[in-house]
């Protein structure tokens, strides 16, 4: 009988039947599976993907190295098979890699902007370049060591420095200070490349021309692609067919002229972000329209309006990881995760400017501070006294809970 | 490493934690070993930029109010976990286009509810009560199944409840049919059908009936905090209570006596033994971890004969206007192309119907002055909906996704938001195999067919998984998906755990 007909005018009749079934066909369902074994969790295609996409940590070897300017390098990465790792990670132009290395007795770990094209990654290959700062532990490292052959570790690409089409304008003008300029290489090159499809008018500021990078590709994309143009502007040097100077709010006003919206993109040094915060609000942006890279590291607290300077210069941080407790020395100008970095402990890290999380640990006691700028933490961790160390600098001696760095996975 | 605890708890899921919790209150050495950084699992949020969105929940059924709280609240309450939530008193919009189309509202409270359901579908009443009678009789059931330990008098079932027995054992739509409702009215009734993830006409009607009942009696109960303030608040509890938790940890192995016994986990080359493991982290990877002579031939047939849940793509959208400012009113839209949930279900891989939440109409400063943040969770079948993607266009895809559903949102509301997206963030099943480990980018676990329904689980349950030292929970178990259910199997499992370690006079 079909349904209809059983439903006649009062509505389908139920029957209690159907309860003494259930346990029968379910018996049935049962004994007519295989009883192979079960199918292996990342054989389904979105658990396949997500390997491919999210290997969390990637084996490198460096293919080659090229001298850009007198102070920075540019280094080529492929996989390197011998350690496992079989294909690079894709990755949306403007996105980073967080490498981990050792140097001397600490463990640390840096994010580079990749400054190669998706459809490069695709052919085998990332691209970095690393500007060698004076002092800086990681960058004269690098330098010093990386040879071609030499292996290194990468987490997978990461990052929210990215074009999305659904949020941004068509037309994005991108601000680039230094070295800053690494993720529009490979977003450049993406829309040459048809990876993406947006229109970039780029404004490249440095000291002096002969530190510009990337120079000559710039120039000759902006020459054969109607959607992308550059201008540099140079700060310590005048010179014809340049900019003097800062990049200006005119300089971008300029730019938009059609009265169409338009996105701007910043990637540059801290004090280049400081600047333009000041500088663009003439313009009178929505702040969706206006990215910025991640602003790194805070060295210097005394920018910030509400730091408070405590007395001591240097405080006792204990560290409890899979409950084994070690004190360290952390200094009042460093952040939780530099001091554990320097003592040798393998703490979580990727962004190292508060926004991704990965370093979330808990604080036990004790107090610390987290600048404005960079606390993205979640709400509830507030509530609970939840802080991210690559953004927390200490205020008193204190404790925290720290999570196992992981285990490397490919 | 090698350590010794009374009890592991793997995966630190909604399930995972409450009965960590639970089991550290009891005082027992207690570990709960997460593969991700944070706890929770589905449970939590993401933050971009000045947003931070609700990964996952849409609603807590049975909450109650904190006057009088119901299951929900009551195992926050229990747990010592501060759990503030609001009451959402619309339940739902629904709006299907197309032929027959409609656009209703249902409110909680048994009162409003029938009345926005008799405005919606004039002539209901009738059905309405014989519906009320139904449900009143299904808890009165269960109460006496609670009553009996889960082991209830056949004959009494059959003579005093049958009811329950006959809801128990038809669809939705075959019970909602005999009730004598009109095809708009069930339509009405079946839209949080998505919730379970079945169609109508295959969903057990007891199990969606129990669901619509709690929510119609409190409202959709919202917390304040987001769900990742209910993952934080039960981890702080289980810490509280000297448990430990272990994060970025990752259980490869289970391990085994030669008696088949679980007797503990391998993560990351350390060991953890303990005499019980409670297992939040789904058969099918348990038994992936598992060497197969330590596993039964009946439970691999079983694992072999189910279909995974549902996946989602979610859409996570921080607008730079107010919901009062750009015309928002409901915190659930529920959006269907067509009125049968079964054609729905057959279509390819998105089922034409979507829901999305606006967070800031149940809790107004969940987002910054001036802006508020959208949830599109878009139900899919991942296998028909990752085909063709591969890693090289991931972006593209996902961008193309928002793009269309964005699109189908204005279209049909007339609410306008495509121009002031300040941030959005899409995740796809490929983003719920990479934190959660799910085969198949699942989010509900195990499909509940109709030979796997909620009622076909509870009966079999005792004759299932019976691994010695090892208890699962979550929602891939026998009450299935949801957060109030999974917190409740946590808490059945750690209930088990003690009674098993009792009867072994720990």
């Amino acid at each position: 009988m079909t349904d209809k007909k059983r439903e006649g005018r009062r509505g389908l009749r139920l029957s209690i039947g159907n309860f003494l079934k259930i346990l029968p066909i379910r018996k049935k369902k049962i004994e007519d599976a295989p009883d192979s074994d079960v199918r292996k969790t990342g054989s389904y295609k979105p658990n396949e993907l997500a390997g491919i996409i999210h290997p969390g940590l990637q084996h490198l070897i460096v293919t080659q190295v090229k001298d850009l300017t007198e102070d920075v390098k540019l280094y080529r990465l492929e996989a390197d098979r011998e350690n496992g790792c079989e294909r690079l990670a894709p990755f949306g132009a403007g996105s980073y890699l967080t490498f981990e290395m050792t140097v001397g007795s600490g463990r640390c770990s840096r994010p580079y902007s990749i400054c190669s094209s998706p459809k490069d990654a695709e052919k085998g290959f990332y691209e970095i370049a690393v500007r060698r700062t004076p002092g800086g532990v990681v960058s004269n490292y690098i330098h010093e060591n990386w040879k071609e052959g030499t292996r290194v570790t990468a987490q997978e690409p990461a990052g929210e420095f990215l074009y999305e089409p659904v949020r941004d304008a068509k037309h994005v003008i991108c601000l680039a200070g230094g070295t800053g300029i690494t993720p529009f290489r490979s977003m450049v090159k993406a829309v040459l490349e048809g990876s993406e499809d947006f229109r970039i008018d780029l404004i490249y500021s440095a000291r002096k021309e002969k530190e510009l990078l990337f120079r000559e590709e710039l120039d000759g994309a902006a020459g054969t692609d109607e959607r992308i143009s550059v201008r540099y502007v140079l700060s310590d040097e005048e010179k014809a067919g340049y900019g003097t100077g800062f990049i200006t709010k005119d300089m971008v006003a300029q730019a938009a002229q059609d009265g169409e919206p338009y996105s701007v993109f910043i990637c540059g040094p801290q004090k280049m972000y400081r600047y333009l915060d000041g500088e663009l609000k003439g313009l009178d942006l929505r702040k969706k329209y206006v990215r910025r890279e991640l602003f790194g590291e805070i060295r210097d607290l005394s920018d910030e309006e509400d730091y408070v300077r405590p007395g001591a210069d240097e405080f006792t941080l204990t560290v409890s990881q899979n409950g084994q407790r070690t004190a360290i020395r952390c200094r009042r100008d460093e952040s939780l995760l530099c001091a554990m970095e320097r003592a040798g402990i393998a703490a979580p890290s990727r962004c190292r400017s508060g926004v991704c999380g990965f370093c979330h640990s808990k604080l036990v006691n004790g107090s610390c501070y987290t600048p404005a700028q960079s606390d993205f933490r979640r709400e509830a961790d507030r509530l609970y006294g939840y802080i991210h160390p690559c953004c927390a600098y200490p205020l008193s001696d204190l404790e925290i809970d720290v999570p196992a760095a992981g285990k490397i996975k490919i | 490493m090698r350590y010794v605890y009374d009890v592991v708890v793997v995966g630190a899921g909604n399930g995972g934690l409450s009965a960590a919790s639970k089991l550290a209150q009891a005082g027992l050495k207690v570990i709960m070993l997460e593969k991700h950084n944070l706890p929770g699992g589905v449970a939590t949020s993401l933050v971009r930029g000045r947003f931070e969105f609700e990964a996952s929940l849409h609603e807590l059924c049975d909450v109650g109010t904190e006057e009088q709280p119901l299951a929900v609240r009551n195992i926050f309450k229990g747990l010592g976990v501060d759990a503030p939530m609001v009451n959402e008193k619309n339940l739902f919009r629904a709006i299907v286009t197309g032929e027959d189309g409609y656009d209703v509202t249902l409110k909680a409270g048994e009162a409003l509810f029938e009345e926005s359901l008799e405005a919606a579908c004039p002539g209901s009443g009738k059905s309405i009560k014989k519906l009320k009678d139904l449900l009143a009789k299904t808890r009165e059931a269960l109460a006496y199944n609670d009553r009996m330990n889960g082991r209830p008098n056949k004959l009494v079932m059959i003579f005093k409840y049958s009811k329950f027995l006959i809801a128990a054992s038809h669809s939705v739509d075959e019970v909602l049919r005999s009730l004598g409702f009109s095809k708009k009215a069930r339509s009405v009734l079946e839209t949080y059908w998505l919730y379970l993830g079945v169609p109508a006409d295959e969903l057990n009607a007891f199990h969606y009936f129990q669901m619509l009942r709690g929510y119609i009696d409190s409202g959709a109960g919202v917390p304040e905090h987001k769900s990742y303030g209910l993952s934080l608040g039960l981890a702080e509890s289980v810490l509280k209570n000297g448990g430990e938790i272990r994060y970025n940890t990752e259980v490869d192995r289970f391990l085994y006596d030669d008696d088949k016994r679980v007797i503990g986990v391998a993560a990351g080359g350390d060991e953890y033994y303990a005499k019980q493991v409670v297992s939040n982290v789904i058969p099918h990877n348990v038994f992936n971890m598992s060497e197969r002579r330590n596993t039964a031939e009946k439970d691999r047939k079983l694992l072999n004969a189910r279909r995974f849940g549902l996946s989602f793509v979610c859409l996570y959208v921080g607008l730079d206007r107010s919901a009062e400012e750009l015309g928002i009113k409901d915190y659930t839209v529920f959006v269907a192309k067509k009125d049968s949930s079964r054609t729905q279900y057959d279509d390819d891989a998105d089922l034409g119907v979507y829901v999305v939440n606006c967070l800031n109409v149940a809790v107004p400063d969940a987002t910054p002055a001036g802006t508020c943040s959208m949830f599109f969770s878009i139900p899919v079948f991942s296998d028909k909906l990752m085909n063709g993607v591969e890693p090289e266009n991931y972006k593209q895809f996902k961008s193309e996704i928002a793009k269309r559903y964005i699109a189908d949102y204005e279209q049909v509301t007339g609410i306008r938001i495509s121009d002031c997206i300040e941030e959005i963030s899409v995740a796809t099943p490929v983003t719920f195999a990479r934190y959660f480990g799910s085969p198949n980018g699942t989010a509900y676990g195990y499909r509940l067919s109709r030979w796997d329904g909620l009622m076909a689980r509870i009966l079999s349950a005792a004759d299932e998984f019976k691994i010695k030292g090892l208890t699962f929970c979550g929602g891939h178990t026998a009450s299935g998906d949801g957060f109030g259910v999974s917190y409740a199997s946590g808490l059945e499992a750690a209930d088990r755990v003690l009674a098993l370690l009792k009867e072994e006079g720990v």
